[in-house]
């Protein structure tokens, strides 16, 4: 049995958004779920810093502030070796929470 | 804001906190930035950016809430914010703490007595396995005792006891050296007094008693009697200030040497009862020194029908003390009749009894019952206390409640107010427990001086646990009882511009007043009691004239038969009677007002009255007995120098006598004893007066002349009368007692008046006390109810002023305020009359002359609590019909 949830799926977006990215800071991470799922995520803002510090606290990630291209002081996140390992689980149970879903879906 | 104020907030507020908020703003606005590129206006690029993140508030707190660091942080940050408070609200800071540190301070004092008369135990390894030997049955028919009927045995008993291992494992024996203190001389200083007890050799390590300095007694010290002694820790402090070196020093007791050998652990108070022994010695064989100061025929060692030794026994191990009972109760029975053949069936065999030795053995009897009725009044005072803070926090909180509401609709969590509330509830119980904790320390050594009990009122670990108890207790109360009412508004109604008075609030507030009210009702009329119950005993007829009597006791040191001691007794008298300032003087056995008296059997005219009919107490008497002490003389003569020896025997009884045991006669001529053996002729019949204490009914009396009645006896009370101040003679009565024997002090030198009075030295104290107690709770209860009266009036200012725009009298406004506090006092005092009668009737028997459904205690109480309401309610009742209404109005 996958164990996921509406905050698991958040997890592993961001999880996946520092794997692709390597390193990016919040609003970054908004902007990526947005383009890379082709306008049909939005991760919820108010949402997403609780997460990325729940994350932090976790060992998952970790985080400096850093300068943005256009020179503004910004908060940069990247994976730490825990978060990678942490991403691989997060996958597979979402492989396996599709597969459920899917199977729901086409029993007839 | 000053500029100062807001650096400092700049500085203070957390780093954790400042970075979360700045990673928070960067996202806004890098939002505007992409949303200016976009082409918006900058007004329509900040609206979406604020929109998409939606309440930047609460998502600050729940990013917080993510943080560890923030945890730690936070509980810094609540006390800092609740120091704050306490700072912006001095004066509710300080009454709070005040009351509660006066409601534990006073309840951890009274619980520290109670401790040390009622619970402590020995500070020796294993206290529970040790037990007081007592006598229920008191001595068999026939024995001699020492006055304490139920817990003396005779030396065969006490060998016996200790031969038998199975149910004890030790059985120690003390018995004091005098019924007061004993003389004593240290070096060439002038002679003083020192309590002091003569114990078996096993005493000290039997009971298990560490040494401080040197050792303890032996069982080859008992045998050998030896002239060794052990200091009390507490006697080497006083009087030697821990001198080291007075192992070796010889100390003289009754004019003997002793060798000081050792200094008893540093708590050991000893196991007297109610009192801290000095020294000890180990039993004594000659006749100079004996149990009890005895001199007369009765000794340790060759009078095995005389009961004089204290037990206390350790239990073997794994036996039960109804075991050890059942184990000793026959051996103790064989050594019991031992000694007096075979028992008399008509009188019931002796049986013995184990008390834990706990307390203070034989002064917990009579102290138990007040002391708990105390603790009981000071519950009553700490639930007040408790109260009233209680009250004033709901009333804080709730002119808090808009900030906390508006709080809570800008998104703050309702857990995070309810921890800031806890923690201002920790901050106040913490600073009142710790004043009270110094209260108590105080209370309970200006108890331990005003009672005169001769304990250790150390607080221990119970006391410190009970003090913590009670505090949590007080947290519970008044920490979490405002929670509810200050967080659970809605937040709407808290927003409306109007505060409303919640109906069910008021109520709810109005009720813990009737129930302060009910418990000061109840207070004052135990308190009134209690002070009424003092008067009485200030206003007894003592039925002599005490002013100017000096009185001090005079116990010859040497070894000398009757016939020497009345030689030493009328010289005496002879150098007293001649001394400047000294008006007569006279002598007695036993001293007025201290509690002891002889007590017989009459037999007049050769009928013979037992105890139960008419017991009679006697008292041996010196010449000009009656003129010395003020006792009116009805018929008949005084005693006389006259009365000797060899003269014809003569009594002079008091008017109780003539009227049980002599009516309708005239008295004078008559015989009291056995008529075989020289009865006493009656010569004289004196008023009734008091004898043994104040408080004791009027009894029979017969006054012996000293020299007639028995052998002379070991302490002769001297009293003197003079013009003066009776004090003022001491010098010059010691020198002359001096001149007589250097070994002889002065025992116990007082007034008279001083004697009686310290007899209800305990019903003084309890009614002082009492008294503190009742008028903290109207002090604390007259603060609650002005408090939440005011709270009221100004919550009601808006409906005061409609009543008075539509024509109400300033007068019917402050009527109406003072109807609210008189409504409260007398639902009150209707629930606080059967409390009362109920405290006044456990209160029975610490009350003299005084019924306990008193009614003058009661209409104290009730006057009390009525002028407590009527004062509590003036001020407010003054500022309500002060209130303008055009004011009260325009600030709708």
């Amino acid at each position: 049995m996958a164990k996921n949830d509406l905050q698991g799926t958040l997890d592993l977006l961001v999880l996946k958004t520092l794997s692709q990215t390597g390193s990016l800071h919040g609003y970054g991470i908004v902007l990526h779920i947005q383009r890379a799922s082709d306008e049909l995520l939005r991760a919820e803002e108010g949402s997403l810093y609780p997460a990325l510090h729940r994350m932090e606290q976790n060992g998952w990630i970790a985080s400096d502030w850093a300068l943005t291209e256009t020179g503004r002081k910004a908060k940069y996140y990247k994976l730490t070796a825990a978060g990678r390992k942490q991403l691989q689980e997060a996958e597979k149970d979402f492989e396996q929470l599709v597969k459920g879903v899917r199977a729901i879906l086409r029993y007839a | 804001m000053s500029l100062y104020r807001r650096i400092s907030n700049l500085l203070s507020r957390s780093r954790v906190e400042r970075d979360i908020e700045d990673e928070l703003r960067s996202h806004l606005d890098m939002r505007m930035e992409d949303n200016l590129a976009a082409g918006m206006s900058p007004e329509q690029a900040r609206r979406d950016a604020l929109l998409r993140f939606g309440n930047p508030v609460t998502t600050r707190e729940r990013v917080a809430a993510m943080d560890v660091a923030l945890a730690l942080e936070n509980i810094w940050s609540d006390i800092r914010y609740a120091l704050r408070q306490v700072r912006k609200f001095p004066i509710f800071a300080a009454t709070t703490i005040l009351t509660l540190a006066l409601g534990i301070g006073a309840t951890t004092a009274i619980f520290t007595v109670m401790n040390a008369v009622l619970l402590r135990s020995l500070p020796v390894p294993n206290p529970r396995q040790l037990f007081y030997l007592n006598v229920p049955t008191q001595q068999p028919y026939g024995a001699w005792n020492t006055g304490n009927g139920d817990t003396s045995f005779s030396r065969p008993v006490f060998e016996a006891l200790r031969q038998d291992h199975r149910a004890f494992s030790d059985v120690m024996a003390f018995a004091p050296l005098s019924n007061d203190k004993v003389a004593i001389r240290i070096g060439d200083d002038s002679p003083e007094q020192a309590f002091g007890d003569m114990v078996s050799g096993n005493f000290f390590s039997g009971l298990g008693v560490p040494m401080a300095r040197g050792r303890g007694f032996t069982l080859e010290d008992e045998k050998q009697h030896a002239a060794v002694a052990v200091l009390n820790y507490a006697y080497w402090t006083r009087r030697f200030s821990r001198n080291p070196s007075v192992l070796g020093q010889s100390i003289y007791i009754k004019g003997l040497p002793f060798t000081i050998i050792g200094v008893a652990g540093e708590d050991f108070p000893g196991v007297e009862p109610g009192q801290l022994t000095d020294l000890w010695i180990p039993l004594q064989r000659g006749p100079e020194l004996s149990p009890w100061g005895q001199s007369g025929d009765l000794k340790l060692y060759g009078s095995p029908n005389w009961w004089c030794l204290m037990l206390i026994a350790r239990l073997a191990p794994g036996v039960t003390a109804r075991q050890a009972v059942a184990e000793a109760t026959p051996a103790f029975q064989a050594a019991a009749y031992a000694s007096l053949g075979t028992p008399d069936p008509s009188h019931p065999k002796v049986t013995l009894a184990l008390l834990p030795a706990k307390g203070i053995q034989g002064l917990g009897d009579n102290y138990r019952e007040p002391i708990t009725i105390l603790m009981a009044l000071v519950t009553l005072v700490l639930i007040i206390a408790c109260c009233n803070v209680a009250m004033l926090l709901v009333a804080r909180n709730a002119s808090r409640q808009r900030d906390f509401s508006l709080r809570m609709a800008l998104g703050a969590r309702r857990s995070a107010l309810l921890r800031q509330l806890l923690t201002e509830s920790g901050l106040l119980v913490l600073a009142g427990t710790l004043l009270g904790w110094l209260f108590a320390l105080g209370g309970a050594r200006a108890l331990a001086a005003w009672s005169q009990l001769e304990v250790n009122l150390k607080p221990d670990r119970t006391i410190l646990l009970f003090a913590c108890i009670v505090s949590v207790f007080a947290a519970l109360v008044f920490g979490l009882a405002p929670l509810r009412t200050a967080t659970n508004a809605p937040v709407t109604a808290a927003l409306r511009a109007t505060p409303s008075t919640s109906y069910q609030r008021k109520r709810r507030s109005s009720a813990v007043l009737v129930l302060q009210v009910a418990l000061c009702f109840t207070l004052l009329t135990a308190a009134g009691l209690l002070l009424r119950t003092l008067l009485k005993y200030e206003q007894t007829n003592l039925g002599m004239r005490t002013q100017g009597l000096l009185v001090f006791g005079i116990t010859p040191q040497r070894t000398m038969d009757s016939d020497a001691k009345f030689i030493f007794y009328r010289e005496l008298l002879d150098r007293m009677r001649s001394l400047p300032g000294v008006e007569s003087a006279t002598l007695m056995d036993n001293r007025l007002g201290s509690g002891w008296s002889n007590n017989d059997e009459p037999t007049v005219d050769g009928v013979k009255y037992s105890s139960e009919q008419v017991p009679l107490r006697t008292n041996n008497a010196g010449p000009d007995y009656l003129h010395v002490l003020g006792i009116p003389l009805l018929v008949g003569r005084d005693i006389l120098d006259s009365d000797t020896q060899s003269s014809p025997r003569v009594v002079v009884v008091n008017e109780t006598f003539v009227k049980k045991l002599l009516p309708n006669t005239s008295p004078i001529g008559h015989h009291l004893g056995d008529p075989k053996d020289h009865p006493y002729t009656i010569v004289g019949v004196a008023r009734d007066s008091k004898y043994r204490s104040v408080d004791e009914k009027p009894r029979a009396m017969a006054y012996y002349p000293y020299t007639q009645n028995g052998g002379a006896f070991a302490t002769v009370q001297v009293e003197l009368r003079t013009s003066g101040d009776p004090l003022s003679l001491l010098p010059l009565v010691e020198r002359a007692v001096h001149e007589m024997d250097a070994n002889v002090p002065l025992e116990k030198p007082m007034t008279q008046a001083a004697v009686f009075e310290d007899s209800y030295s305990q019903p003084r104290l309890f009614s002082r006390l009492a008294m503190f107690f009742g008028l903290l709770a109207a002090l604390l209860v007259g603060i609650g109810l002005y408090g939440t009266l005011s709270y009221r009036i100004s919550r009601r200012s808006t409906e005061i002023g409609v009543r008075m725009a539509l024509g109400a009298q300033r007068q019917q406004v402050s009527r109406m305020v003072l109807r609210e506090s008189l409504q409260i006092a007398a639902i009150g005092i209707g629930i606080g009359i059967p409390a009362a009668l109920l405290t006044g009737h456990l209160m029975g028997s610490m009350l003299y002359a005084l019924d306990p459904f008193d009614s003058v205690s009661l209409l104290l109480a009730l006057t009390g609590v009525v002028g407590i309401s009527l004062a509590a309610g003036y001020l407010p009742a003054h500022r309500a019909a002060s209130i303008d209404p055009m004011q009260a109005l325009r600030n709708e």
